[in-house]
Parts: structure tokens; sequence; C-alpha cells
């Protein structure tokens, strides 16, 4: 009788660990489609034998519960991928919103309305039609239209420029918010997490906290440290730490003249989160390092032109005979003064495509005669067209002058492959996290394949428990009757 | 070994970036441009930058050089004019130095003379655009006036300034030759000096002869001085004719060079974006034949 009790308990546990399973096949099909899901998978127990009469009968098995099925590793991994990915991506977005303003001129009489490039050519070109015929009106008009177009363009594009780095400034700061609450669930998953399953996986925990970290590696850099009882410490790449244990510390954002500065605690973190990954970092570097430095490049041409144009032209004699002098921005005015261009301020190079415009109205005050020569003298003009093919113009980092297409030119070519070297190295990072992304699916995604061939064996054991359970319970029922078979049915 | 069970959904990111190439290549196609944006070829955007700048000042060299011709074209033809004036004049003075004619006829001879010089001046006055061409650069002042003396004086209020043109490959071609270089040369290359001396030596009717005969071939010396200075005005439009020629020889090139480097190869786009269209359709089958219901292990299970 032992023995067959036994066996009822036996297969009793069967039919229990079976539906469990069945239960946990459930759950994964259900979740199917769940972002941050791990499937889970059931796992089998042997019991420990009994010992009857001094022989050892097996107890059968039991289910000790699902196990999701996860690699840390690779999730870190993908994680960091994913920091330097839309760190180029957001980067590289945002330089295309730069590049616009630059279009190449493709050479058609329409393409070539707002570029730069054709601008400096028209403006000096101006200066050398003036060389046949140094008194002729409509060429001195001429003179001042291209001269504000040149003006026009150059300070419209820094004042888009300035609006862009505006809006990036403000994409950056709406980042702050986001990251706060994400910091604060994965304080409070950790803390769930400690208590709970301090020594194993904590399974929809683990999911939600993994969750959470992949949001947060998409919008800022960061370091994950697995600490004891499953917790886990984040900080910035650069240190400053955001999450210990059950404690987040808030990301806190504060403008500094005029740009938004990002502080953890007291401490400024702006430029280690601009070279730390995610979207804040693409942003942080778009605008402290890419708008700034092609603005250096368009100050440099404005104030170079500006400067050599109205030293020039206040040296020579104008069509009544005047000549100029320099007048310097913020000094006392001159009243003769023959600048073309807005003066900007002495070595100041800084503002001066943005406030570049034309201050002269009268086309009779373009100098094309030399100093003391007479009206139709045309050496002036020959030397304000000459600045042209003089090197003028000096790059912003390496202090070589150029002449000013030629500035412009490699100013364009290096924007240019800034942009496709954002852009090649975004495409790198996704292919590598789609790798990653695949790599983890394929080991933790739920495969609806899967769940139904698991669930098809999970049917038949139990089918084979039930058959074995009916079987018993004849064999016991002969057992009590002793033979007679209408005691028990 | 298990797979990605999304693989289906991840042959949509593929399916984004055929898309993404059709869109590229059609708007190549519309445009006939290849380079639309600087990341499209950086180096060919800045080399675009420096070929615009040379066609464009090429460009402009030939609006300038058409508007210069002119203008030399003009001064050109005020020398033809004054050197025929002044031939005649030599010739009458020849005449009247001959010793045969009466006090009538030399004072008549005196009075065509100084109609000449009073048609030189004018001539020497000329300007283009109302810009005065034999004035150095004083364009704007008269620059020869004679006085009514006897001997008549002509003053010069011009001065000695010489314009040139730049053309794109550094030549500099002269523009004017200043009116007193022309008119008042040294010496005895001075058209109004020889002219004034004339009229002079004849106003009385009577002739010294040796004096006379002086005079005439001083003017005949300046005669050839202003054909000297001819010659100049006359290189002048060669060498803008020629500039001119030159530079839109090498426009030209410039033009060709700067679409090769800007304008799309449509052969080559078409050929791509063929590609890509049969890249997508092949895509979209596979999506549908894989993501099919059918292929599900659930949809083989009894019911």
């Amino acid at each position: 009788m032992a023995t067959i009790s036994n066996a009822f308990t036996t297969i009793s546990g069967a039919l229990e660990a079976n539906q469990s399973a069945l239960n946990i096949i459930a759950n994964n099909v259900a979740n199917a489609n769940t972002v941050g899901y791990t499937r889970e998978n059931a796992t089998f127990q042997e019991n420990d034998p009994l010992t009857i009469n001094g022989v050892s009968y097996g107890q059968g098995a039991s289910q000790s519960g699902p196990t999701s099925v996860r690699d840390r590793v690779l999730s870190e991994r993908l994680d960091q991928q994913q920091q330097l990915a839309s760190a180029s991506g957001t980067r590289s977005a945002s330089l295309d919103t730069v590049q616009a303003l630059f279009t190449p001129d493709s050479g058609s009489s329409t393409s070539g309305a707002g570029d730069i490039g054709s601008d400096i050519t028209s403006f000096f070109n101006s200066f050398s039609k003036l060389e046949g015929t140094p008194t002729d009106n409509s060429l001195r008009q001429n003179v001042l239209s291209t001269a504000s177009t040149l003006a026009g363009d150059i300070s419209n594009a820094a004042s888009s420029l300035n609006a862009q780095r505006a809006n990036l400034d403000q994409e950056a700061s709406g980042i702050t918010s986001q990251v706060n609450s994400l910091t604060a669930s994965i304080a409070q998953l950790n803390q769930q997490i400690m208590s709970t399953s301090p020594n194993g996986d904590a399974g929809t925990l683990e999911d939600q906290r993994q969750t959470d970290l992949s949001q947060l590696s998409q919008l800022v850099g960061i370091n994950q440290i697995t600490t004891e009882k499953n917790g886990i410490s984040i900080t910035t790449t650069s240190g400053a730490e955001l999450v210990s244990g059950s404690t987040s510390y808030q990301m806190t954002s504060g403008s500094v003249s005029g740009v938004t500065h990002f502080y953890v605690g007291t401490e400024d973190v702006t430029s280690g989160l601009a070279s730390g990954g995610g979207e804040l970092g693409g942003y942080l570097t778009a605008r402290d390092v890419d708008i700034p430095n092609v603005m250096n490049s368009l100050d440099q041409l404005a104030y170079s032109v500006s400067t050599q144009v109205n030293t020039l032209n206040n040296a020579g004699t104008d069509l009544n005979g005047n000549s100029g002098t320099v007048v310097v921005a913020g000094t006392s005015t001159d009243t003769n003064s023959h600048d073309i261009f807005a003066q900007p301020v002495a070595n100041q190079v800084a503002g001066s495509a943005l406030n570049m415009s034309v201050v002269m109205t009268d086309p009779d005050m373009v100098a094309t005669a030399a100093f003391g020569a007479g009206t139709g003298d045309n050496s002036n003009a020959v030397a304000i067209a000459n600045l042209q093919s003089s090197a003028i113009v000096a790059d912003p980092t390496t202090g070589t002058k150029e002449t000013p297409s030629n500035f412009y030119s490699s100013f364009v070519s290096a924007l240019g492959s800034t942009i496709t070297e954002a852009k090649t190295e975004n495409t790198a990072q996704t292919a590598s996290v789609t790798q990653l992304q695949t790599q983890s699916d394929s080991l933790s995604g739920v495969s609806l394949d899967d769940e139904a061939s698991a669930m098809t064996t999970m049917e038949r054991s139990y089918q084979a428990a039930t058959q074995v359970f009916t079987m018993l319970n004849t064999l016991m029922a002969s057992t009590i009757n002793l033979g007679q078979s209408t005691t028990v049915t | 070994m298990r797979v990605d069970p999304f693989y289906v959904s991840n042959l949509s990111g593929s399916l984004d970036k055929t898309q993404q190439s059709l869109q590229n290549l059609t708007a190549e196609l519309s445009s006939g441009v290849s380079v639309n944006s600087l990341s499209d070829n950086p180096v060919s955007a800045g080399q675009n930058v420096v070929l615009l700048n040379q066609i464009q000042q090429d460009d402009s060299f030939t609006q300038s050089s058409n508007l210069v011709t002119g203008q030399l074209n003009v001064a050109d033809s005020v020398l033809g004019s004054v050197v025929t004036q002044l031939t005649q004049a030599i010739s009458l003075a020849t005449s009247a130095n001959n010793g045969t004619m009466n006090t009538n006829n030399v004072q008549s001879v005196g009075n065509q003379i100084s109609g000449i010089l009073s048609e030189v001046q004018t001539l020497a006055n000329s300007n283009y655009q109302g810009q005065y061409i034999f004035a150095g650069t004083q364009t704007s002042t008269i620059p020869f006036t004679t006085s009514n003396s006897n001997p008549p004086q002509t003053t010069y209020a011009g001065d000695q300034g010489v314009n040139y043109l730049s053309a794109p490959n550094g030549q500099k071609i002269q523009l004017n030759v200043p009116g007193s270089q022309v008119f008042m040369g040294p010496g005895t290359k001075s058209v109004f000096g020889a002219l004034n001396a004339l009229v002079a030596d004849y106003s009385s009717g009577t002739v010294n002869t040796t004096q006379a005969a002086t005079d005439t071939a001083a003017l005949n010396t300046a005669l050839n001085y202003v054909s000297q200075q001819r010659v100049t005005i006359d290189n002048s439009i060669t060498q803008v004719t020629a500039a001119a020629d030159a530079v839109t020889n090498v426009g030209t090139q410039l033009t060709s060079a700067q679409n090769n480097l800007m304008q799309a190869d449509f052969s080559q786009v078409s050929t791509h974006l063929s590609l890509s269209e049969t890249q997508q359709t092949a895509l979209e089958d596979v999506i549908a034949q894989l993501g099919a219901a059918t292929n599900s292990l659930f949809s083989k299970l009894p019911g």
C-alpha cells in the first residue's frame, strides 16, 4: 500500500509540475511582443527519494520556478554600443540641419542664391568690373548690392546657426527630466531586487531594470557596476554617480552665459557628458564643438573681408575726390568714414559674421581711385579686386592665411567631411547595435515555435501523468476490494 | 543554435534602407545634380567653390572686356581722326612755306590751321560715357583749353595717370594714354605746341620761312608721335580681345570640369535605381512570405 500511495503522490506532483510549466509557456507566449521581456524556462528538479523498508523510491519531480534566460554581459555591451550609436546619430542629424545652410551651388543660374562662395566672388568681381569704367554709376551700385548680398547671406547663416544652437540647447536640457525619472526608477527596482532576490535572477524586476537601462543608454553615456545583492550602481562615463543601490542622484541643469550646463550634485559634468555618448552627448558635441567651429570660420571670413575691404576703401579716393579714415566701432564717429561694411571691433573676430552688414548707402563713396589720384583712376578698384586672390583670411585653428574663396572652399570641405565622418560612424555603430540586438534576441527573445513545441511536450507529459493516475486508481480499487469488485469502484 | 525570433521584423529595417536609397537616387535624377549636400562629397563640394570662383571671375572679365573694348575703339578712332587732321595741317603748312602765296592766302592757311587746332582740341577732349578719355585719371575735368593770346597757348588740366585692366591670368592691359603724352609730348613732339606755333607763324600774312619750316617739321614729328601712341591703344585692343578669347576657352574647360564634378551620371544613377527597385521588391516578397501566419508552428497544432 505504501508504495502505491507513494506512486500517487509522485504522479500528482508530476501533474502539478507540468501545469506550472504550461503556465510559464503561457506567460512567454503572452509576452512574446513585450519590449524588454526575457523568455523564461521551467526548471524541473528531481525530488529527494523515499526509503521504505530499506528500499529507496524516487519521489518524482517538481518545478522549482521560472528562470529568465539572460546574459548580463551581452546586455551591458548592447547598452554601451547603444550609447555610442545614439550619440553619433543625434550629432549627424544636428549637423544635417547645419549643412542645409551651405548647400553647394551646382552652377546653374538659380542654384547660386544664398551661396556664400558665389557671393564672395560676385562681390570682388563687382570691383573687377569697375576697373574698366571706374566712374560708371550702375557698376558702383553693383558693388553695394553684391556687398549687401554677401553680408546678408553671412549674417543669415550666422543667425540660423545661433538658432540651431539654441534648439540643441533646449533639446539637451529636456533630457535631464527623462534621465532623472529613469534613474529614480532604477534605484527603486534596485531596492526591490536586493530585498526579494539578493542571490538569484529577479525575473520581471530585472527585465524592467534592463529596459530602464536601455532607455537611459539612449539618452546619456553611463557605466554600470554590479554591486552586492544583485544591485547595480550607475555613473556617467566621466564618473559622476547617478544611482547607488536604492539611492538616485538628480541631474540638474542651469544656464551659464546663455548656455545650459549640467550638474550632478554641485559638480559641473557638461564636458564629460558631451564626450560620454547618448543623445545628450550628441546634442552637446554639436552644440559645443561642431556649431562653434562653423561659426568661428564664418566669423573669421566676415572679419577679414570687412576689415580689409574697409581699410582699402578708406585709403582710396571716391567719385567726389574724397578719402576716408577707418572708424573703429565704439570710438568717436568719423563723418568722413568710407566703410563699406560695418567695421568690426578691432581684433574681436567673434560675432563678426552675425553683425556683418553694409553701412555705405552712396555708391559715389566707393573709392576706385588711389589716394590723391583723379576720380577716373582705377588702381584702388584693382587693389580691392585683388583681395580676392590675396591670402587675407586666417584659418581659425592653424592661423594659415588663405584667399577668401579658398578659405570658404576648405571650410565647406571640412564641414562636409565632419558630417560624412559622423554618418559613417553612426552607420557602423548602428550595425553593431543591430548585431548585438540580434544576439541578445536569439538568446532571450520569445520564439513562438519554441513555445509551441514546448507546449506540446508538456501537454504530452501531462497526458501521460493522467494516464498513470487513472491506472493507479484502478490498481488501488482492486487492492482495497481484494478481488470483490463491488465494494469500491 | 537558437536564432533571433524577430528576424522578419528586422528585415523591415533593410526595407527602410532600400527606400532611402531609392529616394536619394530619384532626387539625383530629377535635379541632375550628384552633390546635393556637403556630406554627399565633401571634396567635390570644396573644389566646386574654387571652380565656380574661377568661372565667375572669367565671366566678369568677359563683361569688362566688352566695355573696355568699346572705350579703346573710341580712343583709336579719335586718334585716327587726329592723324587725318594733322596730315592736312602739314600739307597746308608745306604749301604756305614754299613762298609762292600772297598775304591773304597765307592768312587763310593760318585760319585753316587754327580751325584744325580747334578740331584737334575737340577730338582731344572726346569723352566716352561722359568721361574724358585723354585726361589721365582726371576724367571728369575737360583736359585741354586754348587761350586767345598770340601765339595761342594750350594747357592740359588732366594728369599722367594710366589705368590697367587685370586679366584673370595676371596680365595687365593698358586702358588709356594720358592726353599730355599724346598731344603735348616732350620738346618738338607736342601737337598743340606745333599747331599753336604755326597759327602764330601765319597770322600776320608774312611767313618767316625758316621758322615756319621748323614748326612744320615739329608738327610732322608730333604726328609721328601721335601715331606711336595710337599703337599703344591698338595693342591694348588686341590684348583685350586675345585675353577675352583665352578666358572664354578656359571658361569652357572649367565649366566642363565643374559639370563633371557636380552633375549626376545618368546612366549610372539609372542602373543603381533599377537595382535598388529589384532589391526592394525582393525584400517585400521575402517579408510577405516569411511573415505569413502559416509559417508558425502553432498553426500546425491540432485545434
